[in-house]
């Protein structure tokens, strides 16, 4: 089975390819982090005995992509699955932002996940179910103050993945849909986490299962899936309670969280693998 | 010696350093360098020691290090080192990954130890050295998961932790049977319950835990006089596996038949042979 993943490098990314890897798939995957794509590709054919091909690519440049699709063209490469999660959040409230940050995270999230799906959809296998992966966020679910950008352009691939889904029944493609809440992918989040207290903690999903039951749900159907009983109990809250007292108490909780964070890494509004660890808590 | 900027790494180079050792020590943050520098040149005016910034965790820099640390031997100390302590480690309470796609724990505690090992093989033979290996008691009890070595299925920290611990003594083990008829000599050193703050970056119920116990842990100074004896003591001791100065009985899953093929497996993850030498 042929694999393509973006943001391959760091995060979500590097443990859904080790996942793909330990399936034994061949992956093709691409990342803006060179040196971090080049490493986790020797880290994976040492440990699998799998094809990996790795090629840099910044998705929010067209004539990146398609540099990166001339390749697997040159080659003739047909994909069984996508899986999208390059992302990035920057922190801070809409205001502090600067203008051009908050129009990456759109750029990235949103325009540059629709230019990959668009192309490798159209690179699928031919006769072949393929499983198309949107990482979207438990953040998706609610309208987040101080979170605005990110969490509305995550709603915007939950939206586009349920309709996508649809259109793309008779085609045989699965159409699946990951919301979860903060995955542990470094020490800064370890930190971030704390910073939420309880609901930091009751939030946070386990990063190898939420690749393995990914993956597997990815194979055999639809949907969207909310990895924790936490985390589903509070999507449905949020479909119960209206929005507008949603958004209040959320300004509470994350005005309070931001702050302590950002006492205790005054440098770090934005880190990762083109995700800040903040935001990364709350994918 | 790695992780030589606090706990048991620090009171060890400072031990050395007040016996009139050459000390190169590794650390990987900046800050925490320049204050185990003034530490050790405040209790040890004389002390002639070499900090270097490192993360141990990503097998790249081993390798840069690694590159550093020979041209410094070879420049300073005619190309022989006498002792290498792998003595870096962390706890962590949730699975993460390195950039080459290792689980943390069995990455920084054990395997960043086996590539410096190799990487730094010749001088070490060259000097018919000794390698020391941080392990801990708490390998009595674990085994390799050879299946799932990383423990992706169902990760257990505390585990991930066992594991590691028993995979450095069975390193030493593995360079022991290799390399000791060319005058290599490996150890791995119970420290004990010792007051550090390894368990303090680790978040959730490990770092809730470790808080608890290490109240109970002795100074680190006290671990630190085992290493130096199995650095200098003459004749070199000729057990595996320390504590207090005392060879201990280690698991019995460490075996040669165990060590050999996890020399074989590192090999592969590292990309690397340990060869005999011809």
């Amino acid at each position: 089975m042929n694999v393509f993943i973006t943001g391959a490098a760091g995060g979500l990314g590097r443990a859904m390819a080790i996942e793909c890897a330990r399936r034994g798939c061949s992956l093709f995957l691409t990342d803006i982090n060179a040196d971090g794509l080049i490493q986790i590709k020797r880290g994976l054919e040492r440990q699998f005995d799998i094809n990996v091909t790795a090629r840099p690519c910044d998705l929010t440049d067209s004539s990146s992509v398609d540099r990166l699709l001339a390749v697997t063209d040159q080659f003739g490469i047909r994909f069984d699955m996508l899986l999208n999660i390059a992302g990035i959040d920057v922190e801070g409230g809409f205001l502090t932002l600067e203008r051009e940050q908050a129009a990456a995270i759109v750029t990235l999230n949103d325009a540059a996940t629709l230019r990959m799906t668009h192309a490798i959809l159209h690179r699928r296998r031919p006769g072949r179910h393929f499983s198309l992966i949107f990482v979207s966020s438990l953040a998706s679910m609610f309208p987040m103050p101080l979170k605005a950008t990110y969490a509305a352009s995550k709603r915007f691939l939950l939206d586009f993945a349920t309709a996508l889904q649809r259109e793309l029944k008779d085609q045989r493609v699965h159409v699946l849909t990951l919301c979860p809440g903060g995955m542990v992918t470094n020490d800064d989040v370890v930190e971030a986490i704390a910073a939420q207290g309880v609901w930091g903690r009751l939030t946070a999903n386990p990063l190898e299962t939420v690749a393995r039951k990914t993956i597997d749900r990815a194979l055999s159907q639809s949907g969207c899936y909310v990895p924790g009983i936490s985390n589903r109990l509070l999507a449905a809250i949020g479909h119960m309670v209206p929005r507008s007292w949603i958004a209040a108490l959320i300004y509470r909780r994350w005005h309070g969280a931001q702050q302590k964070w950002m006492t205790v890494k005054p440098g770090k509004s934005t880190v990762s693998d083109r995700t800040p660890a903040f935001c990364r808590v709350e994918h | 010696m790695t992780g030589a900027t606090s706990g048991i790494g620090l009171e060890t180079v400072r031990l050395l350093a007040s016996r009139g050792y050459r000390v190169l020590g590794i650390g990987h943050r900046p800050d925490a360098i320049l204050r185990a520098e003034n530490d050790i040149q405040s209790s040890v005016p004389q002390a002639s020691v070499r900090y270097f910034c490192a993360d141990l965790l990503q097998q790249r820099e081993i390798l840069h290090l690694a590159g550093e640390l020979t041209s410094d031997v070879e420049t300073n100390s005619h190309g022989r080192l006498h002792a290498l302590i792998n003595n870096a480690g962390c706890a962590r309470s949730r699975y993460m990954t390195t950039e080459d796609g290792i689980e943390h724990q069995f990455a920084l505690n054990y395997l960043s130890g086996c590539l410096l090992t190799r990487e730094l093989l010749p001088l070490l033979l060259k000097a018919r050295g000794r390698v020391i290996m941080s392990c801990s008691q708490s390998h009595k009890g674990a085994k390799v998961h050879w299946n799932d070595l990383m423990l992706r299925r169902r990760y257990n920290p505390l585990t991930a932790y066992k594991q590691s611990k028993l995979c450095d003594i069975l390193f030493a083990k593995a360079l022991n049977d290799r390399y000791r008829s060319f005058g290599l000599t490996a150890y791995a050193v119970d420290p004990g319950l010792v007051n550090t703050d390894i368990g303090s970056k680790a978040g959730g119920i490990v770092k809730a835990v470790w808080r608890l116990r290490r109240r109970h842990g002795v100074h680190p100074r006290v671990p630190a006089k085992t290493y130096v004896f199995l650095c200098q003591e003459i004749p070199r001791p000729c057990g595996l596996y320390y504590h207090a100065c005392r060879a201990q009985v280690p698991s019995r899953e460490v075996t040669g038949e165990q060590a050999g093929r996890l020399l074989q497996l590192s090999e592969r993850l590292c990309g690397i042979s340990f060869e005999v030498p011809a």
